[in-house]
């Protein structure tokens, strides 16, 4: 048995495939290229595929990353080629490796996002964001798992972030908490954006890397 | 769309519908008919056939409810009737000819009528008499009076899609299907699919193998399920899954079959399909007397159903989910009590099973669903109860119940009086259902789409009675809407058997006796098995 990372791209109409979705979707694609994989053997036996850090629904991905499990020989290379031969063409297999870090060392992830508006000149939204930014605190109310909506504070966690004067808009690159322990959405700076200038704002999220603790690449 | 102007368009390519040379529509429920208008109107496609002059977006429709396809009449350029796998082909190899020679939309469609299986609605019209109903249905241009239902004899060498689109994102159904055979032996009176799609006709056991072992080598899903009515009654159903398990097991994949009467319920079928998923069993007995039973010709028996629960419950069940009609012609109080005894004994089975799961209690879940009398079949002259009635026959059950160990759904009165309305009606719905497009009314079959109040409006507005459409007894001379489609199955067999069914008499199934409903004319299938 042989533990195995396989890396891919997530993109174009892809982005709108939701995580459960997106889990079927490699399931039929490992069924269909016959690669041998671990099934679990409890009451409800099926295929084994885990992903460490999944992608929000609506984001790009540039570096994700899936866990399976092989039973039998097979070559790295097979496993990109035949995945892509059966995934669409928003996802695209391009390395495969053994896993080095275990996936709850994920700590960070980072994102670029393009920041336009229909309403807001390009300055403008450049403006406000930065105003955003440098404020004492900034409240947000967010989902929680167990109290329904609680107003946090996501201001703590904008240590490294760049933000740039782009067409139409701004772009932000940033990197947050992310794993199991502590999880911030980009969206949420998009939620207190529309709290605080009540208006209307898109984000189109580009998550790039994942890092473990010591801002280390995930490998 | 509407909004930001998006017309319609088609889902693989991201073409406008507008583009199409064809636009087809499964026509599977009657609900979904303000569905098919609101399409065409998303796509800025006229709605009606005469509108659209030109030959291009050509609107045809099939499926079941093409069996009676007068309420569309107006809209749609062909009816395919019956099975489709040839008919299209033909009827496109046609239009090809049409374009290339230069021929008007008119011409195309009057010679596509004389090709077997389909109907131009625009090529016949209606006269009626002073009280409504059908007084002749006259075909102009010289086109058949009758229009006959296409059918594949030879389902081993139909066409049988072995690779298809497969939605990234999570669907109904989500899973291979193969057709094990096509038709049902039983002849249950409520069933429209029963009559519509006889003779039976299976595929080899040779060939839904190989179907399915492609299907799920081309999908990569690891589920398969063998789609048919009443799948229990493929002849050789444990070989069929025997074989199918030679692969199955190694490749991961699980078998599962969809419909299952209360008396195919067999140990060796249980242990070679899909026992994964121990969420729930389903079965259909229908009716809660035997002798409401037998007017329906269920052929179902207590100490059947009684016997298969038992089985269910010593393997480990511990809910049984059982399916009713309330509405059913003849259908009495006691009947509609009789529901909840049934379920009450197969509580009181739970309970005397010895292997029964330890500590766990029984649930058995009832569900009603409205009669709702369909074309083709005996009941098709009668009445629907009034929703009233249903209603008070909801409620009646629902005191009859004294256990929590009983749980009662049912099937909402107002669908299922819309259903029939449209089900059974004809031409002069179609200014209703314009109507209800113009109004933009969508997805009826939703609960929190449809309002049946609104409905009333606008067949107040039309000045049409729905009441003379779903409650009204019709009388054996009465000219139906659909009386002008051969389906194979007799007339005379249809009144024969509703006269067997007021007199409580049950029919023997295809491979017991034949009962000369009329399908032998085709030349195939379960006419021809040796008995």
């Amino acid at each position: 048995m042989k533990d195995v990372r396989v890396w891919f791209t997530k993109d174009n109409e892809c982005k709108y495939i939701s995580h459960l979705d997106l889990n079927r979707c490699m399931l039929r694609a490992l069924h269909k290229s016959r690669i041998p994989i671990w099934h679990t053997e409890g009451f409800n036996v099926h295929p084994y595929a885990t992903f460490p850090l999944p992608l929000s629904l609506g984001f790009k991905g540039e570096r994700e990353c899936m866990d399976i499990r092989l039973v039998e020989e097979y070559s790295f290379e097979d496993i990109k080629v035949n995945l892509n031969k059966s995934l669409p063409s928003g996802i695209r297999i391009f390395d495969v490796t053994e896993p080095e870090m275990k996936a709850k060392e994920i700590a960070f992830s980072v994102f670029n996002i393009r920041i336009t508006s229909d309403k807001l000149s390009g300055d403008e939204v450049y403006r406000l964001l930065d105003e955003l930014f440098n404020k004492d605190e900034v409240l947000v109310e967010k989902k929680t798992k167990k109290k329904g909506i609680k107003e946090i504070d996501i201001k703590p966690f904008f240590n490294d972030f760049k933000l740039e004067r782009n067409i139409g808009g701004a772009i932000l690159n940033i990197t947050l908490p992310a794993g199991s322990v502590t999880n911030i959405n980009p969206l949420l700076i998009q939620k207190a954006f529309e709290r605080y200038y009540n208006t209307e704002v898109y984000f189109n999220v580009t998550k790039t890397d994942m890092l473990n603790k010591n801002l280390k690449s995930f490998k | 769309m509407i909004k930001k102007s998006i017309p319609l368009y088609a889902l693989e390519s991201g073409d406008a519908i507008t583009d199409f040379d064809f636009i087809g529509f499964t026509l599977q429920y009657e609900l979904s008919f303000s569905n098919v208008l609101n399409m065409l109107k998303l796509a800025g496609i006229p709605l009606k056939s005469s509108d659209r002059k030109d030959l291009k977006q050509i609107v045809v429709a099939g499926g079941p409810c093409a069996c009676n396809p007068e309420p569309l009449a107006d809209f749609i350029d062909i009816f395919f009737i019956g099975e489709g796998e040839e008919v299209d082909l033909e009827v496109i190899e046609l239009y090809r000819k049409c374009r290339d020679g230069n021929k008007s939309k008119d011409e195309f469609l009057r010679l596509a009528a004389n090709i077997k299986g389909v109907y131009v609605p625009a090529l016949y019209d209606v006269e009626y008499n002073e009280d409504g109903t059908i007084k002749c249905f006259n075909p102009k241009d010289g086109v058949s009076e009758k229009v006959e239902k296409r059918l594949m004899l030879d389902m081993d060498n139909s066409y049988y899609p072995e690779n298809f689109v497969v939605p990234n994102i999570e669907i109904v159904h989500d899973r291979a299907v193969s057709e094990i055979f096509r038709g049902c032996i039983r002849g249950c009176r409520f069933c429209q699919a029963g009559f519509l799609y006889r003779p039976v006709r299976e595929k080899s056991i040779e060939v839904i193998n190989e179907q399915c072992h492609k299907l799920c080598n081309n999908t990569g899903y690891d589920e398969v399920s063998l789609s048919s009515l009443s799948s229990s009654d493929y002849t050789e159903i444990v070989a069929l899954l025997t074989e199918l398990n030679k692969w199955a097991e190694d490749e991961k994949v699980s078998i599962s079959l969809p419909s299952l009467r209360v008396d195919g319920f067999s140990d060796d079928i249980l242990s070679k399909i899909n026992t994964v998923r121990k969420s729930g069993l389903t079965f259909a007995p229908e009716a809660g007397t035997q002798r409401l039973r037998d007017v329906i010709n269920k052929n179902v028996f207590e100490d059947e159903l009684m016997e298969t629960c038992s089985k269910a419950f010593n393997a480990g069940w511990t809910k049984v989910k059982l399916y009713f009609m309330i509405g059913l012609p003849t259908e009495t109080y006691e009947d509609v009590e009789g529901i909840a005894h049934l379920a009450q004994k197969v509580v009181d089975t739970y309970y005397r099973c010895e292997s029964k799961p330890k500590g766990k209690s029984v649930t058995v879940t009832i569900s009603t669903a409205s009669f709702v009398p369909k074309p083709f079949t005996p009941f098709q002259w009668f009445p629907q109860n009034s929703r009233k009635t249903l209603m008070d026959k909801q409620l009646h059950l629902k005191e009859t119940i004294t256990t929590k160990k009983i749980n009662y759904n049912y099937h909402d009165a107002d669908t299922s009086y819309l259903e029939a309305v449209f089900a059974r009606g004809d031409r002069r719905l179609c200014a209703v259902l314009e109507k209800a497009c113009e109004k933009g009314f969508h997805f009826d079959g939703w609960s929190d789409c449809f309002s049946l109040e609104s409905w009333f409006e606008i067949f107040d507005e039309c000045g049409i009675d729905p009441d003379f459409y779903a409650c009204r007894e019709r009388s054996f001379d009465e000219i139906l809407p659909w009386d002008f489609l051969d389906y194979g199955v007799s007339k005379d067999f249809l009144k024969k058997e509703r006269e067997k069914a007021y007199n409580d008499t049950t029919t023997e199934h295809c491979r017991l006796k034949c009962s000369n409903c009329g399908a032998a004319k085709y030349g195939g299938g379960v006419c021809f098995e040796r008995r």
